[in-house]
């Protein structure tokens, strides 16, 4: 039985372009690119290379675009390196409320620094309202901190507006784009946007790499010491395989942005359609167009305690999605935080299945998966009858 | 706002709508106006009107009960207890939705119980202790653990079509609406409610386990059933 894979927000498989295009690194091009001899500058070319190819992607320069090993430590050196640029970490943070736990994590370590953080929530359709931002700053605000597009939800946020409100306010403006790089068009300029997390694995490349965009100008201590590596921002020995690996994949996802988000977004609206008559019960959870073209967030009325079950019935047949965020699996009995912000009730919050497309998704796997999800709730014990479930949505 | 043309799209063909350039959007305007909606640039103000609208329900936070009807309760039962909310049954059910196990749960399968048959018993002891005996006719049975959900009705009911007798049993859970209510509901959360069928008219106990809203009210299940 071939796996039909809608898990994309979790991870993405590596696209085979991706994978001839580290293959090299991993065989013959060994040096370290540190090194001035003939091997170590072949391994600096492929640095550079996937530098600019990264930098293309956000229409930024090469030399704004720092390597790291994924997503969490890019969000890491962006919030702690911002608020300990000038000395001990102090001042004051804002941040969405729907933030990933490499943010709020963050944020809740350098609270027991002494540092403010204020949360602001979004609205019942998971999404920011700038204006609410904007209350939040205080005269010792030093750093705004707004998911690019949910991980969970998979809501878009309104970047710009909070970019153009934090430049405003001579505020730095930090975006964790981990999910919406290669899906969403992303200016640095345009947008305001002074520090930009990303994580290769997201857009078809390898795990273990991803970069952080900083701003020309913009100050930064680093959170890894060393040799001095990336600007003196992240000391180790390049990952070469990963970055050159991270570059392919960014200029795949650049070429082709827009007809594969078209693609994304009819396979989406298709099995939106047609849920809604073979799973009455079932709605959807955040804003139905501001969001990532191939993420549905799903709720089934009277089902949500039943989600695992569901999750676990479509993975026997063949099926992957998930509940919720990848990342707090291990935390399956805990509701969602970021449905909690959103308003929803407990039960409802821990009962959300995500179905996320990516490129290799066809419109036969999603045929097989409409045929087999009403079967899979049908054999499901909701905790209301079903008969009354549908009057539950008028 | 009324974007028609290109110019008033972003331009950044970004493909996000479902159409792969902002010009072929612009093009498709005159005749589906509600596309426009899909737009992740432009603002809601003005454009959410023209949109076709979702076909899926998109669900947001809970809005709290109205508090509508309120005078006509009196919020005490018959010996003068206090309570928060009446539950009712469903307009469609013949009668108040129990969810309920037989004391030996194997009668179910000893019985053959069937949908639609018509059941009688106590509920004894603990999980409500109602010195009253029910009727009802199943609308779901479970064989494997030998939970029932009937709906009660009238004593008529088993003398003109018979019956099978489960002896006693334990209510563990009711199903029903909530139109009259002084306090706006939450799941997790313990309450007195009355059952608008008792034929007492006792209050009773429950946890709320589900809460959606709906027209009506509040549609809701209750378990950890008391009387008092």
């Amino acid at each position: 039985m071939r796996l039909i894979y809608f898990d994309h927000s979790a991870t993405t498989p590596l696209d085979p372009r991706v994978r001839a295009a580290m293959e090299p690194l991993l065989a013959d091009v060994f040096g370290n690119p540190s090194s001035l001899h003939t091997a170590g500058r072949e391994a600096r070319a492929a640095v550079d290379r996937a530098r600019s190819q990264v930098a293309e992607l956000l229409h930024a320069g090469p030399g704004e675009i720092v390597f790291v090993a994924g997503g969490t430590e890019a969000d890491n050196l962006a919030i702690i390196g911002a608020l300990s640029a000038s000395g001990p970490p102090s001042g004051h943070l804002v941040v969405s409320a729907i933030e990933h736990p490499a943010v709020l994590a963050t944020c809740e370590h350098l609270r027991r620094s002494g540092v403010a953080v204020t949360e602001v929530p979004p609205d019942a359709d998971g999404i920011l309202d700038p204006a609410a931002v904007a209350e939040a700053i205080r005269p010792d605000t030093r750093l705004i901190s707004v998911m690019a597009a949910n991980n969970v939800v998979g809501t878009l946020q309104p970047i710009a507006a909070i970019g153009a409100i934090a430049r405003g306010h001579g505020v730095l403006f930090h975006t964790d784009a981990v999910q919406a790089l290669g899906k969403v068009p992303i200016d640095v300029s345009t947008m305001h946007i002074d520090l930009l997390s990303m994580s290769a694995h997201k857009l078809h490349g390898p795990k273990g790499i991803g970069a952080l965009f900083v701003r020309k100008g913009v100050a930064l201590a680093p959170i890894v010491h060393g040799g001095g590596q990336e600007r003196g921002l992240r000391s180790a020995t390049e990952n070469v395989a990963g970055i050159a690996g991270f570059g392919c994949a960014a200029a795949i996802a650049s070429d082709g942005m827009a007809s594969e988000a078209t693609r994304l977004v009819a396979l989406r609206d298709r099995i939106l359609d047609t849920l809604a008559s073979a799973l009455p019960h079932a709605y959807l959870i955040g804003h139905r167009y501001k969001r990532l073209p191939g993420h549905i967030c799903l709720g089934i009325a009277g089902y949500e305690g039943e989600t695992i079950k569901l999750l676990l019935a479509l993975d026997e047949a063949g099926i992957a999605v998930s509940t919720g965020s990848a990342c707090s699996a291990h935390h399956a009995g805990e509701p969602s935080s970021i449905l909690l912000a959103m308003g929803f009730d407990p039960i409802r919050a821990r009962g959300s299945l995500r179905i996320t497309l990516g490129r290799f998704n066809t419109d036969a796997e999603v045929d097989r998966f409409l045929e087999l999800l009403p079967r899979a709730v049908a054999a499901l014990r909701p905790l209301a009858h079903q008969a009354q479930l549908e009057r539950s949505l008028c | 706002m009324s974007a028609t043309t290109v110019e008033d799209l972003p331009g950044l063909n970004c493909g996000l709508c479902g159409v792969r350039t902002c010009a072929e959007l612009a093009a498709r305007l005159p005749t589906q106006p509600g596309l426009l909606a899909r737009c992740i640039h432009l603002s809601d103000e003005g454009v959410a009107a023209e949109g076709t609208g979702p076909a899926i329900p998109v669900v947001r936070r809970p809005i709290p009960l109205p508090q509508a009807g309120m005078p006509r309760a009196s919020w005490t039962d018959t010996l003068g207890r206090e309570f928060d909310f009446y539950l009712e049954h469903f307009p469609e059910d013949p009668g108040p939705r129990e969810i309920i196990l037989p004391h030996n749960p194997m009668l179910t399968r000893e019985l053959d119980v069937q949908v639609g048959e018509v059941l009688i018993g106590r509920p004894l002891g603990m999980s409500c202790g109602c010195p009253i005996t029910h009727c009802g006719v199943a609308v779901d049975v479970d064989k494997r653990n030998g939970v029932i959900v009937w709906c009660v009705t009238g004593p008529l009911n088993p003398r003109q079509k018979g019956y099978k007798d489960l002896g006693y049993y334990i209510a563990e859970g009711y199903e029903g609406l909530i139109t009259e209510s002084r306090t706006d509901p939450k799941i997790g959360m313990r309450y007195y409610f009355q059952p608008r069928m008792c034929m007492l008219q006792w209050r009773h106990s429950g946890l709320v386990n589900y809460l959606n809203r709906v027209p009506q009210g509040w549609q809701v299940r209750l378990e950890g059933l008391w009387i008092g």
